[in-house]
């Protein structure tokens, strides 16, 4: 079992994730934002089997491993989903649900291709390696439309507060997650700080969702810059 | 049909730019991947060859703690 502090932050983090969806229920927010609840119900699920495998049979264990990863691809699959879904909400007067769908789904194939190019030369575990390359090939394409999400936002002059902040706390994670990565592979010293970090970034997508859902509600609205200024 | 392939082209852009980005970003990594679901420990990425030490793995999914590598 793993020590005592990761067994905290373990159990801080599947709090959050409940209160994610336990919010979105109390606030009428669930079929509004379906797949972004889906999403952390299901990844509740997969944190209260993933800790009932580890008290079973170890953290390394064969069994831990690969549920471990198959679950997570598909989770991933999933916050792609309701990563999309957010792009329908801001551009639902815009009719361009279509146009959406037909995006997600060009990309999630894109990149399918693209894993399988790519990790088609792995001589063994195959489908395996298949699956944790997708993971990662889709958490930087969700990196990036959050990014580009949010370039719209500011575009369009999105003002509905609750919106603002799920994209916003999305991005934030991404993008901490990769730098952490990033920092982490530069300077390996100093991994035993940024370890920790990631399972407290971890934490913090469930909260502030759950933040976005119960303090904010739907008809919240940013107030905009009326005035424009220009230089004489 | 000129929505239809600006649809088509931005998917391509944002698949270039992804794969560019993941690129810079495990340009010094050691092969693991990144993942981002929930606050749990990780485990090593599966596909560890050699007997060199393991790394610690980048992503996190959940608060659960991590196993080694299946092979």
């Amino acid at each position: 079992m793993p020590g005592p502090l990761v067994n905290l932050l373990w159990l801080v983090g599947i709090l959050a994730e409940a209160a994610v969806v336990v919010c979105a229920l109390k606030k009428g927010a669930f079929r509004r934002y379906l797949l972004l609840n889906l999403y952390m119900a299901g990844l509740l699920c997969v944190e209260l089997a993933r800790y009932k495998i580890v008290s079973e049979y170890g953290l390394k264990s064969t069994q831990f491993v690969y549920f471990y990863f198959y679950s997570d691809a598909i989770l991933t699959i999933f916050l792609y989903f309701a990563l999309c879904t957010l792009y329908s909400h801001v551009f639902s007067e815009m009719k361009a649900e279509r146009y959406v769908k037909l995006g997600a789904l060009l990309l999630l194939a894109g990149t399918a291709l693209f894993t399988y190019a790519v990790v088609q030369q792995s001589t063994a575990k195959l489908v395996t390696h298949f699956v944790v390359e997708l993971s990662q090939n889709l958490y930087f394409v969700g990196l990036i439309l959050t990014y580009v999400l949010w370039g719209a936002i500011l575009k369009l002059r999105e003002t509905r507060t609750r919106l603002i902040q799920l994209v916003l706390s999305l991005g934030l994670y991404f993008s901490f997650l990769a730098a952490n990565y990033a920092v982490r592979n530069l300077y390996p010293s100093l991994s035993t700080v940024f370890i920790p970090l990631v399972q407290l970034c971890g934490i913090f997508l469930p909260l502030a969702w759950a933040y976005a859902f119960w303090r904010l509600p739907e008809e919240a609205r940013l107030a905009p810059a009326r005035l424009a200024v220009i230089p004489r | 049909m000129s929505r239809k392939l600006a649809v088509v082209f931005l998917a391509m852009l944002v698949l270039v730019g992804a794969m560019g980005l993941k690129t810079v970003v495990t340009a010094h990594g050691d092969g693991s991947a990144i993942m981002a679901n929930g606050a749990g420990p990780a485990p090593i990425t599966p596909w560890k060859n050699g007997a060199g030490p393991a790394p610690i793995t980048p992503w996190k999914n959940g608060a659960g703690p991590a196993p080694i590598t299946p092979y």
